[in-house]
C-alpha cells in the first residue's frame, strides 16, 4: 500500500500516546489469555488424549462409589482390550499438607504400558514392580519438592483411615501436556493395608475407576457400550466413557467461572475499544487541519477512512502482538502449575487461544478506529482549515 | 462562452446559518477569471474573499447561483465527484504551509501524486521536477521542522503544482513569511503563472504582494468594490 | 489551590473523551469486580454455615466431611453423650449425616458433582433458617424415596424442579417434594434425602460420613469435644463448625488469587488509559498552564489539580463499574469447590469487599494514571507554554 510509510509515521507521531494504547491493550489482552487459557488449556488436553485409545471405567453412582477390583481382570479379558489398571485416588496429606499432588493407587505391571506417553527408564518400572512400598513420581514433583529414587514419601490417609510410608523407586517424564506430579503407587499395598487396620469391608477392594487401554480407536465405543452393558444389573453398575471425555467433565465442572470468564473477555474487550477509540479520537481531533488539507488536496473519503482505520489496527495489533504472543511466550518459559499449589498440573496459553488474541486486538483496532475515522471523513474542509487561520 | 473563460461565477451568493440568523457573505457576485490569469483578492476581514476562494476551488457550494470552471457547473458535482475534481485541476497553497510533519519534503510533494496511476518511477521524476521548480533540490529528505518559512512553503508550491493543474489557489501565502521570503514566494508564484500558464487565485492583506498580481479585486461585505487589471506591471518586477 | 470546579467543568468540556474514558476504566472496574463479589458471596455463606455452639465429628484425619468415613456403631454412640441440646421434642439436635457426590448433569447438558446428604429428622433444625419455600412442596418423609433441593440447584440441575424425578444412577432415583433454603448457607448447594434411603442405594450400610451436633453451652461444647477427641475407641475429630467452614472458604483463595490478578493486570491496563486521556487534555490546554503559572499558581498547585482531575475522571469510571455491578446482585453461579470437587452454589453478593476493591482500583488508575502527565505540565517552562498556539 502506497500510503503505508504515512500510516506507520503516523502512528509513531505521538509516541507516548501509542505505547500508552499499546500498553494498555498488551496488559488487557495479557490477562485475557491468561483467563481463556485457564479454560482452553483443559479442552487442548483433553483433545490430545484422543490418540491414546484408552477408556475410563467409573462407576455411574460417581466418585464416591467404588468399582469393585474383580472387574480390573474381566475387563482385561475382553476383546480388543490391551492392558487394564485400577486408579484408585488415595488423596492424602504430605506432611500435613492438604492435597499436595495427585495420588493413585495402580497396577505396577501395566500403568506405563497404558500411559506409553510416559518415559522411564526399564530398571526404575522394575524396581517399582519389585517393592510393595515403592513409588513412581513426576519429574516435575521430583524437581520441585527436591525428592530423589530412593528417598521416603510418607503420606497420611484423608480419606482412608491409615497412612502409606512409601519408598520413591523410579520417576517418569512426559509430554508437557501431562500432569508430572502425579505419584504412583501400588493398589495392591493400599487394599492390603486397608484389609489390615479396617472392619469395614466397604473400603476394600476398591479399584476406583478402571483404567483400559484399547487396541485401536474403533474398538473404543462398542467397547464401553459392552462393558456398561455388562454390569447393568449388577449392584455396581458403571458408567465407561473415553479418556476425553472423562477429563472434559472435569473442565465442565468449572460451571458458571466458564461464562463468567468469557463475559469478563467481553469486557475487556469492549473496554479496549473504548480505551483506544479515546486515543484514536483524541489523535485525530490533534491533526484536524491535516485532515482538512488531504481531503483539499483530493483524498476521497474511502480514503480517509481506510488511512485511519490502518492506523487504529496496527498500533491496536501490536498491543495484540505483545499482549497475545507475548503472553504465550511468557508462559512457555514460566510455568505457572509450579506456583498454583497443586491446583493447575499444567498451564500454558494454547494456540488457538494466542490467535483468538491476535483476532480480538485486530476487532478492537477496527471499532476503535471506525468511529474516529469516519468522523475525519465527514470533516468539513473548510472547518478543518479554518481551524489554524 | 466557456472555453476561454476558465473560471466564470453567475449570481453567487453564499450564506451561512447561525443559529437562527442568516449571515450573507456574498451577495449577488459576477466574476469571470480567464485561464492564465494572476488575481489578487483583497479585502477588510470578513468581507468575503476566502469564502469566494473556496467557491472557486471547490472546497465549498454556492448557496445561489451557479460556479463554472472548464464549463463545469462545480455545484452539481457530488462530494466524490469534486474531491476528484480537485485533485485533477487545483493546487493548494496555505498561509501556514500545512505540510505533514511526519513526512519529509519529498513524500510531502509525493502525497497527491499518491492518488494517481503513477508508477514509483514516474512519481519520483514529478517530485523531483516540482522540488527542482521551486529551487529546492537537495532538500527532498528534510523534514519540515528542519527547514525555513519560506522553504516550507515552497514545499507547499510544490505539492500544489506536482499534478500539474491548472489553477493555483493561495490564501495568504506570504502571511506568515518575513519579506525577503515573501518576495521569493511572490516572484516564484509569478514566474508559475507567466512561464506554465498557471491561472492562480491569491488572497493577501498585504498590498506589496497584490501588486505581483495581473489582476486585482477588491471586495467588500460580500460584495466587489473594484476591479483592476494591470497588464504592464509584473515585467517591471520580474525583473528588478 | 486552583478550585476542582475548574477541572470539572474542562472534563465536562471534553465530554467525548471523558466518556469514553469513563465507559473503559469501567468496564475494567466491573470486570474485576465480578470476581470479588463471587469471594464476597462464598465468604457469607461460609460465615453463616458456621454456629458457634455446633460441632462437625468427621473421622480423625479427615479434611471435610466428603472424605470422612465413620462406622454407624461408633456415631450412633455421638447423640447419647451428655451436654447435647434438644428440641421441643426433646429430640437431642445431634444428626447423623451421610454424603454421595455422584455426577450429574446441569440443565445445560454439563456434568458435574453433587452433593447428596442423606439427613436425620433434627438435620433441618442444625441448619440456620432451613425452610421449605412457600407454596413449593413440602419436607421429605423418609422411606419414600423423597427428596428436597435447594432454591439454587432447583433451577440448574436435570430433574431437579419440584414434582420431577431427579435421576442419579441406575439405582439412585428421588422425586422432588420440596424447595428449600437455608439462610445463605452452605446447605444451599445440596440435595437432602432420608439418610438410610442413601445408605441403601449407595450400598454403604453401616457407615455414616459425620455427626452434626449443638451443645447446650459453650462449656458442653468445650466438654463434648474433650469427650468425643479423647476417646481411643471413636478416633474421631469435632471441629467448631466455625472453625471447619472457616477452612472450607480455603477455596475462595482460588477467587481471590484469580480476582487479584484480574484487579492488577487490568488496573495497568486502565491506568494507561487514564494516562492517555489526561495527556491530551494537558497538551490541549498548554496554553491555559502557563497562564496559571504566570498568575502566580506554583508547580504544586498545578500538580495537585491534575492529579486531582485524573482522579474524579478515574472516579467516575470506577462508580459506573461499581454501579453495573448491582444487579449481578440477583445472580447465583454454581461452580466447583475446589476442596471437595463438587458443585457449589455462590449468590453474588455486592459488600465492602466489592466496594474496596473498586475504591483502590480507581484510585491506582487516577494517581498513576495522572502522574507522569501532571508532572509533564508541572515542568513546563512558563514562556514557552504561553507561546504554544
Amino acid at each position: 500500500m502506497k500510503f503505508l510509510h504515512y500510516v506507520l509515521r503516523n502512528a509513531r507521531r505521538s509516541p507516548v500516546r501509542s505505547l500508552l494504547t499499546i500498553g494498555a491493550m498488551s496488559m488487557c489482552l495479557a490477562l485475557m489469555m491468561i483467563l481463556i487459557s485457564f479454560l482452553s488449556v483443559n479442552d487442548a488436553v483433553a483433545s490430545s488424549l484422543r490418540t491414546y485409545n484408552r477408556l475410563v471405567v467409573m462407576s455411574s453412582q460417581g466418585f464416591a462409589q467404588p468399582v469393585p477390583f474383580a472387574r480390573v481382570n474381566e475387563i482385561a479379558g475382553m476383546k480388543g482390550v490391551k492392558h487394564t489398571t485400577t486408579f484408585a485416588w488415595f488423596g492424602g496429606k504430605y506432611h500435613d499438607e492438604p492435597m499436595p499432588f495427585a495420588q493413585f493407587g495402580v497396577s505396577a505391571d501395566s500403568i506405563f504400558s497404558i500411559y506409553d506417553e510416559f518415559t522411564i527408564s526399564p530398571d526404575q518400572v522394575k524396581a517399582f514392580a519389585d517393592d510393595k512400598m515403592g513409588c513412581v513420581i513426576g519429574r516435575k514433583l521430583a524437581e520441585e519438592r527436591n525428592i530423589k529414587i530412593g528417598d521416603p514419601l510418607p503420606l497420611k490417609g484423608d480419606i482412608y483411615p491409615l497412612d502409606l510410608n512409601l519408598t520413591v523407586r523410579g520417576v517418569y517424564d512426559g509430554p508437557g501436556t501431562r500432569d508430572l506430579r502425579m505419584c504412583f503407587f501400588h493398589w495392591d499395598f493400599l487394599n492390603e493395608e486397608l484389609k489390615r487396620v479396617s472392619k469395614n469391608s466397604k473400603m476394600t477392594d476398591n479399584a476406583g475407576v478402571v483404567v483400559v487401554k484399547c487396541d485401536s480407536a474403533d474398538r473404543m465405543v462398542p467397547l464401553s457400550k459392552e462393558i456398561d452393558n455388562l454390569y447393568l444389573n449388577s449392584a455396581t453398575p458403571t458408567r465407561t466413557q473415553t479418556e476425553e471425555a472423562f477429563n472434559q467433565m472435569f473442565a465442565e465442572m468449572f460451571g458458571d467461572l466458564r461464562g463468567m470468564i468469557r463475559t469478563i473477555g467481553l469486557a475487556v474487550v469492549m473496554s479496549l475499544i473504548f480505551v483506544s477509540g479515546n486515543a484514536m479520537a483524541m489523535a485525530l481531533r490533534e491533526r484536524t487541519t491535516e485532515i482538512a488539507v488531504l481531503k483539499a488536496m483530493g483524498f476521497q473519503r474511502p480514503l480517509v477512512v481506510n488511512l485511519v482505520l490502518t492506523e487504529a489496527i496496527l498500533v491496536a495489533f501490536i498491543g495484540g502482538l505483545i499482549g497475545a504472543l507475548g503472553t504465550k511466550a511468557f508462559f512457555d518459559v514460566v510455568d505457572l502449575s509450579k506456583h498454583s499449589g497443586g491446583f493447575l498440573p499444567f498451564f500454558f496459553v494454547p494456540w488457538p487461544t494466542a490467535i483468538l488474541g491476535l483476532g480480538a486486538s485486530l476487532v478492537i483496532g477496527f471499532f476503535s478506529g471506525i468511529f474516529p475515522a469516519l468522523a475525519a471523513a465527514r470533516l468539513s474542509v473548510i472547518n478543518g482549515l479554518r481551524k489554524v487561520v | 462562452m466557456g472555453k476561454e473563460h476558465s473560471i466564470e461565477l453567475r449570481n453567487v451568493t453564499k450564506t451561512y446559518k447561525r443559529d437562527e440568523f442568516t449571515i450573507p457573505v456574498l451577495t449577488d457576485l459576477d466574476l469571470v477569471v480567464p485561464e492564465g490569469e494572476f488575481l489578487a483578492l483583497m479585502g477588510p476581514s470578513g468581507s468575503g474573499k476566502t469564502t469566494l476562494l473556496n467557491l472557486i476551488a471547490g472546497l465549498d457550494n454556492a448557496t445561489q447561483g451557479s460556479v463554472i470552471v472548464h464549463g463545469q457547473d462545480l455545484g452539481g458535482m457530488s462530494d466524490g465527484e469534486i474531491t476528484r475534481w480537485r485533485s485533477e485541476n487545483v493546487g493548494f497553497i496555505f498561509q501556514l504551509y500545512n505540510l505533514i510533519p511526519v513526512l519529509t519534503a519529498f513524500e510531502n510533494v509525493e502525497l497527491p501524486l499518491l492518488l494517481t496511476n503513477l508508477s514509483k518511477r514516474k512519481r519520483r521524476d514529478n517530485v523531483m521536477t516540482a522540488l527542482r521548480a521551486v529551487g529546492l533540490e537537495g532538500r527532498e529528505d528534510h523534514y519540515p521542522r528542519q527547514l525555513s518559512g519560506g522553504q516550507e512553503q515552497r514545499v507547499a508550491i510544490a505539492r500544489a503544482i506536482v499534478t500539474d493543474p491548472f489553477l493555483l489557489v493561495a490564501d495568504e501565502p506570504t502571511g506568515d513569511l518575513d519579506r525577503k521570503s515573501a518576495e521569493e514566494i511572490l516572484s516564484l508564484l509569478q514566474q508559475l503563472n507567466k512561464g506554465f500558464n498557471k491561472t492562480i487565485v491569491m488572497v493577501t492583506h498585504d498590498p506589496e504582494a497584490a501588486q505581483r498580481a495581473s489582476r486585482l479585486l477588491h471586495l467588500d461585505k460580500g460584495k466587489l468594490v473594484h476591479d483592476e487589471v494591470r497588464n504592464n506591471l509584473e515585467e517591471g518586477v520580474a525583473s528588478s | 489551590m486552583i478550585p476542582l470546579k475548574y477541572n470539572v467543568r474542562n472534563l465536562r468540556v471534553r465530554w467525548v473523551n471523558t466518556l469514553l474514558t469513563m465507559l473503559g476504566t469501567g468496564a475494567i472496574v466491573w470486570s474485576s469486580c465480578i470476581l470479588f463479589g463471587l469471594v464476597e458471596g462464598l465468604q457469607h455463606s461460609m460465615k453463616v454455615s458456621g454456629d458457634p455452639l455446633d460441632v462437625i465429628v468427621m473421622r480423625k484425619g479427615s479434611t471435610s466431611e466428603t472424605n470422612s468415613g465413620i462406622e454407624l456403631t461408633t456415631a450412633e454412640k455421638i447423640p447419647t453423650l451428655p451436654g447435647i441440646a434438644r428440641d421441643e421434642k426433646g429430640r437431642p439436635l445431634a444428626a447423623l449425616e451421610l454424603l454421595n457426590i455422584p455426577v450429574v448433569e446441569r440443565v445445560d447438558g454439563s456434568r458435574t458433582n453433587l452433593i447428596i446428604r442423606g439427613i436425620d429428622p433434627v438435620s433441618t433444625e442444625l441448619r440456620p433458617d432451613f425452610k421449605i419455600l412457600e407454596g413449593q412442596g413440602r419436607m421429605l418423609e423418609p422411606g419414600k424415596g423423597e427428596c428436597v433441593v435447594s432454591k439454587n440447584l432447583a433451577k440448574r440441575f436435570k430433574g431437579a424442579s419440584l414434582g420431577s424425578e431427579l435421576k442419579v444412577g441406575e439405582r439412585e432415583k428421588y422425586r422432588v417434594v420440596g424447595i428449600f433454603s437455608a439462610g445463605g448457607s452452605a446447605a444451599e448447594s445440596e440435595i437432602w434425602v432420608d439418610r438410610k434411603e442413601l445408605e441403601q442405594n449407595t450400598a454403604r450400610e453401616g457407615i455414616t460420613s459425620s455427626v452434626q451436633v449443638r451443645a447446650n453451652s459453650a462449656e458442653d461444647l468445650a466438654a463434648l469435644k474433650q469427650t468425643i477427641e479423647n476417646d481411643t475407641q471413636f478416633k474421631l475429630a469435632a471441629i467448631s463448625e466455625s472453625a471447619y467452614f472457616a477452612d472450607q472458604s480455603r477455596s475462595s483463595a482460588f477467587l481471590i488469587v484469580a480476582g487479584t490478578i484480574i484487579a492488577v493486570l487490568l488496573t495497568i491496563g486502565a491506568m494507561f488509559a487514564a494516562a492517555n486521556t489526561m495527556y491530551a487534555a494537558i497538551r490541549s490546554r498548554t496554553r491555559e498552564i502557563g497562564t496559571m503559572r504566570a498568575l502566580g499558581f506554583s508547580r504544586f498547585d498545578l500538580l495537585i489539580s491534575f492529579l486531582g482531575e485524573s482522579v474524579i475522571l478515574c472516579t467516575l469510571g470506577g462508580l459506573l463499574g461499581l454501579a453495573a455491578t448491582i444487579p449481578l446482585s440477583a445472580l447465583t453461579y454454581g461452580t466447583s469447590n475446589f476442596n471437595t470437587f463438587s458443585e457449589v452454589t455462590i449468590n453474588f453478593r455486592f459488600g465492602p469487599i466489592v466496594m474496596a476493591v473498586a475504591f483502590v482500583m480507581t484510585l491506582a488508575m487516577g494517581v498513576f494514571g495522572g502522574l507522569f502527565p501532571a508532572i509533564r505540565a508541572v515542568r513546563m517552562d512558563v514562556i514557552t507554554a504561553l507561546r504554544e498556539v
